[in-house]
């Protein structure tokens, strides 16, 4: 059901549930050969040859994805949104807030970064050619050190509160942002199940890739089903719906007619190789990471490309009470390469200026070193990193005291965060939606973008 | 107690009207029902839908009542059967059925541990559901039945494999490899999981006992007091001080099975009151004094959880009958008196307040039987119209016809393998492994059918993840196959022409017999020329990714197929054109909308 690693209780200290460790993907053998003929036909080339299909009328809508991206009046640089979430709580003083020789600070070393004067963990050392990109933000604080309710938190810019489910940024993007009419979701998670749409409706959910290494589930015809076939079904199944729908005279019908010709659009949409990495070179999925998160971010900069508004990557294993240096090591080794892959990625394909790159977990790590070399929840004090479009770059804002225990300068908090994204992305972080209840939910709880973040 | 009398009588005016039930009083028919309702209808100037079919009643109340469709026998003998009372006769043969137990412990599962919860280790859901399971065994009288939970103390499992936490056991031949039970069953207490899925987040539990016991979003004054509602941040840090005393005390010290369920027993904390120190999980609450609702203080009770579930459970309560008659007739009408069903609240309107509070009271008054109030509901007329247009009444406020409802995830489930009759091959094929089979579809199915308890869809329209597991997913592709020993396999092998086995996979699916018009269609199709499609068993198929109109077809599988082992043992005939034919009859009837509604 979930591949969430943590539970919401934990009332002995660390006690923690943890799921086998997640599989990585077959290496070998799972991925077909590109297949030649077809790669060189392009997107047009679909176009005329599908006109005769059977299915093409499902098409009509279909246009330059790039004539879909291009909305007017809206002021944030950034028209998509890659989040890539660090599952159980990134370690700020192993990552972007690196206190060495104090007596929080660990054995981790810092390296020195393309812009002079900030430095960062030696276990994320790939970014330091990318800093001139990003915008660190080493003064997030929350008060949710719980990790259900922190993930909560940290996807939805709200506490739990039991009254009100809320939407997650993902599916307020998708509203505000996707194109209804799109062959793709706007809303993809890759390798976790985020966190859905509440009260904006299912069709902002999110689709979720479970392994980056395989295309989404249940997309292609069964193995005794071709063309023609899938159509004679299509065929039979119309008559049943439109008696259905005549007897009743209930526009559910008719809802659920539209929800399956969505999905056969997306079905027999060229779109659809964004989920097929077979087509990059080898050279761009080893700079990535032969790894899920690495073949997930590469997904994610396919996806933007195809128009998709928010793809959400998750990572996980972050929750580091026992051996945190070590896995603080391994984990970033992971991370590091394939966030700073995705920003040349998608620097190079002059996609960067209108992507934003999130980088965060639900908390950070307590200060204290505990008996097991490990570092509790700790939400008091944290960072996370931004990157691409809109932002104020080459930048760190805020600062933690020497401990990275307490922030002393520029504090964000979530509202304050989300209100940035919010308005990086173009939308107004004031913006309500009425919940079933007749309770006016805002993008934001009350939150105000922090000018200094943005460019 | 004058007090709380007095405080009652106050919230009645809500309801709009006075008095309570005295035992006896009362005696609701289905009839009564309906000449209220109908005297609505009349100064409405509504006209109903027409009555339901023989057929299309049947369905509708066993998929209500028990949650999976009715059997092709059940349902040509309830089409032959000629006597008057047979629909009330079936309605008594559901609710004593094993299905109507399994219904309602799924439905109370769902709305208290929440479909998509995230398993937790220590909630053992395996035991929750045992619990639940009893009680409606025995038609445990609702009241005695919500007091049993809120007091709930004992120990919540007797340990074992975390699959428990996710409401699974562990299929026998995994078992040597997990955590062992080692607890003692008698001192186990499945009612406590409830609490324990809590016990960090106080607030959310009163929350939750608010809302759902008794109808009232008292949580909205978590964070606020409400402008124009009557509760106040201050009622609702007392409400929760109610449950703050109650705590789980670890049973296994030692961490020998860091992978299996862990064992608390529940207690609660009796002494006089004394202002609690804030602290884990009570916080800001600690220092309010516990009351209810309406404002009755349990200061003086060494135990204030029991307080509180003697005041919510008491008869002189008049949310908590209102609030279980209004979600039981929500599910069986589609739409409750009040919308949603737990938002109680003078500026949400109710409909027909004094049908709501005849029912209550006729609750009440008969010992909060639920099987009684599923009687009464569904001998009603008002409940078996059909699902067609009504008028004068756009949004079926007035039940003027049957609401579509959508089914879930685990009735989908069931749906499907009744009527494809999975459970034969799989049984016969993956043998033992057909529960852990099962299991993975469910999970897939819950993933991509779950919608939040606490939201009822408006307007059900499905998802694309959705919609593609319908039309392409194995178990509905694999289940209208022809299989050895499943659905299709035995209607082909009848004896009879097309019309028969035609009329039998209506049966099968839609539960009713088809029409003229569709037996001739349908015996044209099965007859026009077409081509076989083999099944495509190239290695790599469905690994490689579909391009679209135009390029070769290629296939992309994605994800565990369920049946890729069943499949595997199975020796496939070479497919005829006929057969293939009824194939997709077969998978038309799964996907269309008649199916997939309750109507």
């Amino acid at each position: 059901m979930t591949r969430y690693e943590h539970n919401g209780m934990e009332p002995h200290g660390q006690q923690e549930w943890q799921e086998q460790p997640q599989q990585e993907a077959c290496g070998g053998g799972c991925p077909g050969p590109m297949d030649l003929f077809t790669s060189t036909i392009d997107r047009r080339g679909f176009l005329r040859v599908g006109t005769g299909g059977l299915l093409s009328l499902l098409f009509a809508q279909w246009l330059d994805p790039r004539a879909a991206c291009a909305q007017n009046g809206r002021s944030g640089a950034a028209r998509s949104c890659i989040l890539l979430w660090m599952n159980g709580g990134p370690s700020h003083l192993e990552t972007f807030d690196p206190k060495p020789g104090t007596s929080t600070g660990g054995p981790t070393r810092v390296v020195r970064t393309r812009v002079p004067g900030i430095e960062i963990s030696e276990y994320v050392a790939p970014l330091a050619d990318c800093t001139d990109e990003m915008a660190i933000i080493r003064g997030m604080t929350s008060r949710e050190g719980n990790h259900q309710r922190a993930q909560y938190l940290l996807h939805t810019g709200y506490a739990p509160t039991g009254s009100v489910t809320h939407p997650s940024l993902g599916a307020w993007v998708s509203r505000e942002l996707g194109d209804p009419q799109a062959d793709l979701p706007a809303f993809v998670s890759i390798s976790g199940p985020s966190i859905g749409a509440a009260f904006l409706g299912v069709q902002h959910g999110p689709f979720v890739v479970n392994n980056p290494a395989q295309p989404p589930q249940n997309i292609a015809y069964p193995r005794n089903v071709n063309k023609e076939r899938f159509q004679i079904r299509q065929d039979a199944l119309s008559l049943l719906e439109a008696q259905f729908a005549a007897q009743t005279g209930d526009p559910k019908v008719q809802g659920r007619r539209d929800v399956y010709s969505k999905a056969i659009r997306l079905m027999h949409s060229p779109r659809l190789r964004a989920f097929d990495l077979t087509e990059e070179p080898t050279a761009v999925k080893q700079a990535y990471g032969d790894n899920n998160f690495g073949r997930g971010c590469l997904m994610a900069r396919r996806l933007v490309e195809a128009g998709v508004k928010f793809v959400e990557v998750v990572l996980d294993g972050w929750d580091t009470h026992q051996d945190n240096f070590n896995r603080v090591a391994r984990l970033g080794g992971i991370f590091a390469p394939a966030m700073a892959a995705l920003i040349r990625d998608l620097k190079e394909r002059n996609l960067l200026d209108s992507t934003l790159i999130l980088w965060m977990g639900e908390f950070g790590r307590t200060p204290r070193i505990n008996g097991s070399e490990g570092r509790d929840h700790y939400p008091q004090a944290w960072s996370a990193v931004l990157a691409g479009g809109g932002i104020r770059r080459g930048i760190v804002y805020g600062q933690t005291d020497e401990t990275g225990a307490r922030v002393v300068h520029q504090p964000v908090t979530v509202p304050d965060f989300f209100a940035t994204v919010a308005t990086l992305l173009g939308m107004d972080p004031d913006k309500t939606v009425m919940t079933p209840i007749g309770r006016p939910i805002a993008i934001t709880e009350k939150g105000r973008p922090i000018r200094e973040l943005i460019a | 107690m004058i007090r709380v009398q007095r405080a009652f009588a106050v919230v009645l005016c809500l309801v709009g009207s006075g008095g309570m039930a005295r035992a006896g009083e009362t005696g609701l028919t289905p009839a009564g029902i309906d000449r209220m309702i109908r005297a609505e209808w009349k100064k409405q100037k509504i006209t109903p839908a027409p009555p339901v079919d023989d057929a299309r009643f049947l369905r509708r109340v066993t998929l209500d009542i028990t949650g999976n469709l009715p059997a092709v026998e059940t349902v040509r003998r309830f089409l032959a059967d000629r006597s008057p009372d047979k629909r009330a006769r079936a309605i008594e043969t559901l609710l004593a059925s094993p299905g109507y137990v399994k219904r309602w412990v799924a439905y109370w599962d769902d709305v208290l541990m929440g479909r998509a919860m995230r398993p937790m280790p220590t909630v053992d859901r395996v035991a929750f559901r045992q619990w639940l399971t009893e009680k409606f065994q025995k038609n445990t009288p609702y009241n005695q039945f919500v007091y049993e939970l809120l007091t709930a103390t004992g120990q919540n499992s007797t340990g074992g494999s975390l699959a428990r936490a996710a409401g699974m056991e562990m299929p026998a031949m995994l078992a040597p490899f997990a955590a062992q039970e080692t607890g003692d069953p008698a001192k186990v207490n499945g009612a406590v999981n409830w609490f324990l899925k809590y016990a960090q987040t106080p607030a959310d539990l009163s929350g939750a006992v608010s809302r759902i016991f008794l109808g009232v979003q008292i949580q909205c004054a978590q964070c606020h007091d409400h402008k124009t509602e009557k509760w106040t941040r201050e009622d609702f840090r007392r409400f929760t001080a109610c449950f703050i005393r109650t705590r789980p005390v670890p049973v296994d010290l030692n961490r020998d099975q860091p992978r299996g369920i862990r064992r608390f027993e529940l207690r609660d904390i009796e002494r006089p009151f004394l202002r609690d120190r804030p602290r884990f999980g009570g916080g800001e609450y600690a220092s309010a004094t516990p009351a209810a609702l309406d404002g009755t203080e349990f200061l003086q009770s060494p135990n204030r959880r029991r307080a509180l579930a003697a005041w919510i459970t008491a008869p002189e309560n008049p949310y908590f009958a209102q609030a279980i008659v209004n979600r039981m007739w929500a599910h069986f009408m589609g739409r409750g008196f009040v919308d949603p069903i737990d938002d109680f609240r003078p500026s949400n309107p109710v409909v027909m307040p004094e049908l709501l509070q005849k029912l209550s009271e006729d609750f009440v008054a008969h010992g909060y039987d639920l099987k009684r109030l599923i009687r009464l509901i569904c001998n009603t007329q008002t409940y078996q119209l059909s699902a067609a247009p009504s008028r004068n009444d756009p949004e079926n406020l007035y039940w003027s016809r049957y609401r579509l409802k959508p089914m879930g995830p685990e009735m989908i489930l069931d749906a499907l393998i009744t009527a494809t009759g999975m459970e034969e091959g799989l049984q016969r094929v993956a043998g033992t492994g057909a529960e852990a089979v099962k299991a993975q579809i469910l999970r897939q199915l819950i993933f991509l059918f779950d919608v939040d308890e606490e939201f009822e869809q408006k307007d059900f329209e499905g998802t694309i993840p959705q919609a593609l597991l319908l039309l392409n997913g194995s178990l509905v592709n694999n289940g209208a196959s022809l299989l050895p020993g499943n659905a299709l396999a035995q209607v082909l092998a009848l004896p009879g022409d097309d019309a028969a086995k035609i009329e039998e996979l209506y049966l099968r699916t839609l539960s009713r017999k088809p029409t003229a018009a569709e037996l001739k269609h349908w015996q044209a199709f099965l007859n026009a020329p077409r081509t076989v499609v083999r099944t495509d068993s190239t290695p790599g198929a469905g690994r490689r990714l579909q391009r679209g109109l135009g390029g070769p077809v290629r296939r992309m599988g994605g994800g565990p197929d369920p049946f890729a082992r069943v499949l595997a043992r199975a020796r496939l005939p070479e497919p005829e054109p006929k057969q293939q034919a009824f194939e997709d009859l077969f998978w038309a009837l799964l996907n269309s909308s008649e199916f997939i509604f309750n109507h």
